[in-house]
């Protein structure tokens, strides 16, 4: 299975925190600073609710601060093959959106913003591959719980599928106890 | 798990034949571009005719807001010239007409999310545009939209672009017939067809089903085909040769009844006439209104019927037309009236009042769905499709005010379709009034944008959407738009109230500035193009409008247009009313003014270095180019008073003196008389191509020197003194920006540069 184009997304403990103007402020701070990936552009959509309402655009992946499903968090998204087993992948993905996470918690001002390490949002951008049914949750499900596991540190886990089929195939993932996005860079360290 | 596959191969015969080898040749040459055994300039134009366009800083260059950063895309070929192969671009989608089914609603909707920003975005000709699309997605995208019944060919590039027509064609109460089919056909016919591959530029045709109402904006196109009825006998009155861009040109009137079945044949001799006599090389000068405007509209339609005798004949004029007479939609459910308004809500009230529209057909309306800057997301259009399933069916079309119509809904079906529509937050009423404003991409994706019209477009909409119910009924309904630059792709020229983008050096710091264009009338199918007043810093264009409402309620004589009460008031009037918002204050006073709405960049102290010292000089050819400014005014003057002759005499004087204020930078003792002028400024500027404007136009706004000063007038018409007064304003924004770019400016004029 060549499952790539994985997003992941971590939510706020405070979507009120930091406003999409805020987040766009940072993000393109961001773009002549950061020296290990390409970013391109910034893009501003808090016109609208529920969206991605401030987008930075990269070569290899997109950030953004992210309300599509009507709560606040930051959402990587992949665009480029990245190499390696299923696992190394997401594994890949959930390191570069918590690190995503860190900079940003670093960067806000005001009182700060916190994310909710507890849960989290897989979604495989890729209708052809990842169709959204039972057998693309079944291929995926044995590397997945390998990488949730070490990301929890065996904390137990639920998975749920939402299952619209004309959805992206997308996974809601939540462990059983808190855990703050310096503890997950840890334990996937 | 589904065993990985192409699209091509699991959507294998739902692609059409035509559109499948249309795709794989692309992909082909995907291939061979890699593999640099095809030319970049023709790689370019090759993905343009697919649509493929390119995107801002593509060209792997981005100013940070203190230095020009390179955006180091890996090594790879370019897909064009200055146009890095890895950098994303924009992938344009045309829907003839605007109509669409909710299969290909759903297919938009995926393509948004997984190649795009999972925003489908809706342009001022009823296309789609997806942004941030990297090139080797786009064979896919093509092949997926196939399958729905939608091809990108030709949607960029010099050839036949998006036909258009009103959205409500075949609803509406003032038609003379549906255009619908005949719009449609004529796409059909002259997708790829061999007689419209060889011209200079595009070519865009729109079709309206009356005169007086604004929908199809036929006046404005190279093609517009009105529709009448001559004794009962279908037919189109055609025009030819009209444009917006830098300098709009009204369209002509070629022929008074095209009877529908010459419609397929007379397009394409003008097309061949087009293809062989247009310009080729100079590219500013390659639309269509070019060549009428050299050989007059007499010329050009004996060039025409000409052509027609020799056109051999094509079955497929017939056999594209057949059974259209009859051509119908069909409404899901039965027309029946909306009875009782009680137990209706204030909302739903409010969103009828302006987003509704009672078709011809009794017991049914047309909803207009108001989306914010013409953008929709992924989630929201495949919800969209759902609600249309249930209400519509396949009766939806995107309109040039970038928003969706719904036609055939029952009217006792609009309570629970507002309902519906709520729930998706696409329910915001004032569709077709002052905070439905219309904005080009502008410095947000497009490579060309000057200034942030969508940034603009946002912050009027929000402030004008705070105070919509206290303003007064007259300014509810007058139409705001704004364009990034002065290629007018936003329609500012049709507005009550337009802007476009240009941009003013202050202290040596570029500060976004705005057009301010009144007199234009989006009505009678774009019945008159307004005029550039004024430059306004970006900031305060939420106060030009007040300004400019407040004063219309305050004076409107009984139930006088907004056009009608700019011409009492006069045009001076309102320049000295807004005089005082074109003032920049220094960037200690207030660094707002020194970006544009929704831009991050900030200008750093770094930048702001050359401007801090001594903030009272204002450079010289500053003075002069203000100058010139008020010249070009006083030949907006005159126009409007009808002399004619005078308008363009001090139009080209303005542009002789904009011409003189820059030669001035290399020769301070320029003489008056014309001709060294014009020479001075040919050898200096224009041979060395500092005076070339840095986008697409490159020497145009030269040559309109040139051609003045070459040619003799004996018939001053209103349309060359129009086309005069805007090619003054356009010469001077180019003497602006050159001035500011061959020179460093060691003051800051913080004193307003307007003409006292
Ligand atoms: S008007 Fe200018 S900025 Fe706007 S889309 Fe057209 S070229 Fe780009």
């Amino acid at each position: 299975m060549d499952l790539q184009r994985i997003n992941v997304k971590f939510y706020l403990r405070d979507g009120e925190a930091i406003s999409p103007e805020e987040a766009f402020r940072i993000f393109n701070s961001w773009i002549p600073t950061t020296a290990d990936e390409i970013l391109v552009d910034v893009a501003d959509y808090s016109h609208i609710a529920e969206a991605q309402q401030a987008l930075l655009v990269g070569h290899d992946a997109n950030y953004c601060l992210d309300t599509t499903d009507g709560r606040k968090g930051l959402m990587y998204s992949r665009k480029r093959p990245v190499d390696g087993s299923i696992a190394e992948r997401l594994r890949d993905a959930f390191a570069t959106t918590l690190k995503t996470c860190a900079r940003l918690e670093r960067d806000a001002g005001g009182d700060g913003i916190r994310f909710r390490g507890e849960e989290a949002l897989l979604i495989v951008n890729d209708r052809l591959n990842a169709p959204n049914d039972e057998e693309t949750l079944a291929a995926i499900e044995p590397e997945l719980d390998t990488v949730l596991r070490e990301l929890f540190g065996g904390a137990e886990t639920v998975v749920e599928r939402n299952g619209d089929a004309k959805q992206l195939f997308s996974l809601q993932l939540r462990a059983r106890r808190e855990f703050d996005i310096d503890t997950l860079i840890e334990n996937l360290s | 798990m589904t065993e990985a596959t192409s699209w091509k191969e699991t959507l294998g015969s739902r692609i059409p034949e035509d559109l499948g080898r249309e795709i794989d040749i692309f992909e082909t040459q995907i291939g061979l571009r890699q593999q640099d055994k095809l030319d970049e300039i023709i790689f370019a134009e090759t993905r343009l005719r697919r649509g493929a366009y390119g995107q801002r800083y593509d060209n792997g260059q981005r100013f940070d807001g203190s230095r020009t950063q390179e955006l180091n895309f890996p090594e790879g070929n370019t897909k064009g010239p200055n146009t890095a192969w890895h950098a994303p671009g924009m992938q344009r989608i045309k829907i003839p007409c605007g109509g669409l089914n909710c299969a290909q609603m759903d297919t938009l909707a995926d393509l948004a999310e997984e190649y795009s920003d999972g925003i489908c975005h809706i342009t001022t000709r009823q296309d789609f545009q997806l942004h941030y699309v990297h090139i080797e997605d786009t064979v896919d995208l093509m092949r997926r939209l196939a399958a729905v019944g939608i091809t990108t060919q030709e949607a960029c590039g010099n050839a036949v672009r998006n036909v258009t027509a009103c959205p409500l064609a075949g609803v509406c109460k003032t038609q003379s017939f549906d255009v619908t089919p005949y719009a449609d056909a004529l796409a059909r016919f002259l997708l790829g067809h061999p007689d419209m591959q060889d011209f200079g530029r595009k070519f865009k045709i729109a079709f309206s089903g009356c005169r007086d109402e604004a929908c199809g904006l036929t006046s404005m196109h190279d093609m517009g085909a009105l529709a009448v009825l001559r004794e009962g006998k279908r037919g189109f009155e055609l025009y030819v040769g009209g444009g917006l861009g830098p300098v709009p040109h009204r369209a002509k009137l070629i022929e008074e009844f095209v009877p529908a079945e010459e419609l397929l044949p007379l397009t394409q001799a003008i097309g061949r006439v087009f293809a062989r006599l247009g310009e080729k090389k100079n590219r500013a000068r390659a639309r269509i209104k070019f060549l009428i405007a050299k050989l007059g509209i007499e010329e050009f339609k004996r060039l025409v019927t000409e052509e027609r005798q020799l056109v051999t004949e094509d079955p497929l004029w017939a056999t594209t037309l057949e059974g259209i007479e009859s051509h119908s939609e069909e409404a899901l459910r039965p027309g029946q009236a909306l009875n009782g308004m009680n137990h209706l809500s204030e909302g739903f009230r409010r969103w009828q009042e302006t987003n509704v529209y009672q078709q011809g057909q009794a017991g049914y309306a047309v909803a207009t769905v108001n989306l914010p800057l013409g953008d929709i997301t992924a989630n929201q259009l495949r919800a969209l499709a759902d609600v249309c399933r249930r209400f519509v069916k396949d009766t939806v079309r995107t309109t040039v005010e970038q928003n969706f119509v719904l036609r055939w809904v029952s009217e006792a079906d609009l309570p629970d379709l507002y309902n519906a529509l709520e729930e998706l937050d696409l329910a915001a009423p004032g569709a077709g009034t002052i905070v439905d404003i219309t904005a080009c991409p502008g410095t947000d994706t497009c490579k060309l944008g000057i200034a942030s019209s969508r940034g603009l477009a946002g912050e009027l909409r929000q402030q004008l959407s705070e105070s919509f119910l206290e303003l007064d009924q007259a300014v509810k309904g007058l139409r705001i738009k704004v364009s990034g630059c002065f290629n007018a792709c936003g329609q500012h020229h049709v507005a009550d109230i337009g802007f476009y983008g240009v941009s003013r050096k202050i202290g040596g710091i570029t500060v976004p500035h705005f057009q301010v264009i009144l007199g234009g009338r989006w009505q009678e199918n774009a019945g008159s193009f307004g005029l550039a007043m004024v430059a306004i810093p970006s900031r305060n264009i939420p106060q030009v409008v007040t300004r400019l409402t407040e004063r219309f309620v305050q004076d409107r004589n009984g139930n006088e247009s907004f056009q009608d009460f700019i011409e009492r008031t006069g045009k001076r009037e309102f320049r000295s009313m807004l005089e005082d918002l074109a003032v920049v204050p220094a960037y200690e006073e207030d660094s707002s003014f020194y970006s544009d709405w929704g831009a991050a960049r900030e200008f750093t102290t770094g930048d702001m270095g050359k401007g801090e010292c001594a903030g009272e000089v204002v450079p010289l050819a500053h003075f002069e180019l203000s100058a010139c400014e008020r010249e070009a005014f006083e030949a907006q003057m005159s126009l409007d008073e009808g002399e004619y002759e005078l308008a363009y005499r001090t139009a080209f004087s303005a542009i002789l003196h904009a011409a003189k204020a820059i030669v001035k930078t290399q020769l301070l003792d320029v003489p008056d008389d014309a001709d060294t002028i014009v020479e001075e400024f040919r050898r200096r500027f224009f041979e060395t191509e500092l005076f070339f404007d840095a986008g697409t136009a490159k020497d145009k706004f030269a040559r309109y020197l040139f051609r003045m000063h070459e040619t003799v007038i004996d018939d001053y018409t209103q349309d060359l003194a129009h086309r005069a007064v805007e090619e003054a304003q356009l010469f001077i924004e180019a003497a602006y920006a050159c001035y500011d770019r061959t020179t460093s400016v060691e003051a800051a004029p913080v004193v307003p540069l307007l003409p006292k």
